[in-house]
């Protein structure tokens, strides 16, 4: 039992490279995710059965069955139509799974924001759809900082599930020099190091965030 | 929707399906004493033990669970750790959600007003005896719920050992659309199982749940 | 310390005790002795340290300084720890009643099981004979017909009558009264006050903090004012309510008992 962390040094460029192609697809991920989450919610509250119902639908399918299932789905089913790069596959797959999970988020804040609050700005002359996005969409989005913190974190996470599609991130990164130096433990465990230390400043600025916005929930 | 191959593969599928219930159940069972381990290591009064379960519990939910995966199997024979996937996957899952656990745990036995604990004692119970009669049993519904939530997470967890090579359900789903060139049909049954696997774990769930929470509705 | 009162033996003796919650000395030095059979009140603003008193007698709160004596049996024993320690307190507490402002009733467990679980866990008691004695006590406190109800379902003051009943459960030496009656509607403090006007016939050693100047002023042998953490003074409740010898007794008094004084 030796350990040697030198390939790991030789290698790091590869490493921070995979690591920034991860953060490129988390920071993508997560904007598709907030803004389409948003969007689904709202629909599905606001629009007729026809449009809301297949919606719901698409959230409590993607929240039952697996993230890597969904990601085989995506990269076989749409490669059958168009050649498309794995890491835009991987954004749309990491993307629409935790779309749902946000949107599951903001139907409920937005169903919590109070009946009252809409009344009081139908009174003061908006209108209904005035009403939904200066009224209830704000306050709803702020209430759910908290959770939608915690499902980012979680798909920081799971960003590393999208080397089993080819995408060329940390993980995926670290193939290539583990299969020619023969350290899976050294790289694994400075893998997972980086994993926590970028953790470590999620959670640190999901406190920050929490607490900016406190006063106005 | 090519019928005939899906009532072809439909067997394949539910074989891999009772390996995703057996990894899971096994998780989840050697899970929960590993969550009770890291709960009672808290409770010492000698700080140093603490903060290695503390420690336990952050670096296991900081990192993915997948690299976790990798570096047990991968990497575990490095240090002379050499498992079979299976086993790998039972306790990677076991020793990664323990850790989510504890922490489900012990938020719904401090959810127990403190109130109850300072009637208990000024009966005269002892700290053991108020936590078996009194703390536990109140604790019970909202460690059931959130112990289950981590039951359903468990389950879609364990597709991931598919990459180290255990023949479940999406190691399965994944080999027959690359050989069959159908992947709506292979998803279609696939996450079809997932949701009654899912479904079942729910099932349970909500009976443990309404036993645990009889007294408030009679 | 006056100590007038001390006719017959002690049950409860509190000597010097001082408690501090970080910079804040809550309890600077309290003397009080409550005697076999006699009902005390201990009465006094918010803040003023009555109700940290009170759970320092049941070792809710653990005193920095002084002694506390349950029946001639030091209660706070800083010479003990541990295991040992845990065994005597669990003892002494099974000899007092401790009632809460907040009932803290057991949610998961009906009525008469609330009242007779200590019985049976703690002394072993047959399950039919804690039955018998749980409704014996249930009917005392006027609630023998809810037995089967779970808490949950029991107004404020039934809550408090069945906390009553599951401290009396443990046939205690002495029932303490931590405001018993401040988080309940006017409606139904009475009902809470009966039955404890019924255990002061029954000659039970009490010690109550309370809002309730009326009641305690008819209930007590003997009624001690607290303001700051230190005893402002303390004499038959006759005087102290009628005739203070403390300005600050006075002003209190005036302006818990309105136009009366």
């Amino acid at each position: 039992m030796e350990f040697d962390f030198g390939p790991v040094i030789t290698y790091f460029p590869t490493l921070l490279k995979g690591l920034g192609v991860g953060s490129l697809v988390a920071v993508a991920v997560a904007f598709l995710s907030v803004v389409g989450g948003l969007v689904v919610a709202v629909i599905s509250i606001y629009i007729n059965k026809v449009v809301s119902w297949p919606l719901r639908f698409f959230i409590w399918l993607f929240m039952t069955t697996p993230l890597l299932l969904q990601l085989y789905f995506l990269y076989f089913g749409l490669g059958e139509w168009i050649l498309i790069p794995a890491i835009l596959v991987g954004i749309l797959g990491l993307g629409f799974h935790y779309m749902a999970y946000n949107a599951d988020i903001f139907i409920a804040t937005i169903k919590s924001v109070s009946g009252g609050q809409y009344e009081a700005s139908r009174s003061i002359g908006f209108g209904h759809v005035a009403t939904i996005f200066y009224i209830i969409v704000p306050q709803a989005f702020i209430r759910a900082i908290p959770q939608l913190g915690n499902n980012m974190i979680l798909m920081v996470k799971d960003t590393s599930v999208l080397s089993a599609i080819g995408v060329a991130e940390l993980v995926h990164a670290s193939q290539y020099a583990i299969s020619v130096t023969f350290r899976p433990f050294e790289f694994f465990i400075v893998i997972a190091l980086l994993y926590y230390v970028i953790n470590i400043f999620m959670e640190l600025g999901q406190a920050w965030l929490e607490r900016q916005t406190a006063y106005r929930r | 929707m090519d019928f005939n191959l899906m009532v072809e593969v439909t067997p394949l599928l539910i074989e891999a399906a009772w390996v995703t219930i057996d990894v899971s159940a096994r998780s989840m069972f050697f899970g929960f004493f590993v969550a009770c381990g890291l709960v009672f290591l808290q409770s010492f009064r000698f700080a140093p033990i603490r903060w290695f379960a503390r420690g336990y519990i952050s670096v296991v939910r900081g990192t993915p669970y997948f690299v976790q995966l990798l570096l047990v199997f991968y990497g575990g024979p490095s240090i002379g750790v050499r498992l079979d996937p299976i086993t790998c996957g039972v306790f990677v899952g076991a020793f990664n959600i323990g850790a989510y656990m504890s922490e489900a745990i012990r938020g719904s036995i401090e959810s127990v007003d403190s109130g109850q604990t300072e009637a208990a004692r000024s009966v005269g119970f002892g700290k053991v005896q108020t936590m078996v009669s009194i703390v536990l049993p109140q604790a019970a519904p909202l460690m059931i719920r959130s112990v289950g939530v981590l039951a359903i997470v468990l389950v879609k967890n364990s597709s991931l050992v598919s990459i180290i090579s255990v023949v479940e359900l999406t190691y399965q789903a994944q080999r027959l659309i690359g050989s069959t060139y159908k992947p709506l049909e292979i998803f279609t049954l696939s996450a079809l199982m997932y949701i009654v696997i899912v479904y079942a774990v729910m099932g349970i769930i909500e009976l443990a749940y309404r036993r645990a929470t009889r007294y408030t509705t009679q | 310390m006056k100590t007038e009162h001390q006719t017959d033996t002690p049950m409860v003796e509190i000597r010097n005790v001082h408690k501090r919650f970080g910079d804040l000395e809550v309890l600077k030095g309290i003397d009080l002795t409550v005697n076999r059979g006699k009902i005390v009140s201990i009465i006094g603003p918010s803040g003023s340290g009555k109700s940290t008193l009170l759970r320092s007698v049941n070792h809710l709160e653990v005193i920095d300084q002084g002694e506390i004596l349950l029946d001639g049996v030091q209660v706070n024993r800083p010479d003990m720890n541990g295991l040992a320690f845990e065994r005597h307190i669990n003892h002494i507490r099974q000899n007092m009643g401790m009632v809460f402002q907040h009932f803290n009733l057991f949610p998961h467990l009906s009525t008469i099981d609330n009242v007779t679980l200590g019985p049976r866990k703690l002394k072993g008691m047959d399950k039919k004979i804690a039955r018998e004695l749980g409704m014996e006590l249930l009917d005392r406190v006027g609630l023998a017909e809810k037995a089967e109800v779970f808490p949950n379902h029991l107004s404020g003051g039934q809550k408090q009558r069945v906390a009553i009943a599951r401290a009396l459960a443990m046939q205690p030496k002495v029932m303490l009264f931590d405001e018993a009656t401040s988080a309940l509607d006017p409606e139904l403090v009475e009902e809470v006050n009966r039955v404890m006007r019924g255990l002061a016939e029954e000659h039970m050693t009490m010690l109550i903090v309370t809002h309730e100047m009326t009641f305690a002023r008819d209930v007590s042998d003997w009624t001690m004012f607290m303001d700051g953490g230190v005893v402002v003074e303390e004499c038959a409740p006759e005087k102290l309510f009628s005739n203070p010898d403390q300005e600050r007794t006075c002003n209190f008094l005036r302006k818990h008992l309105g136009d009366n004084h």
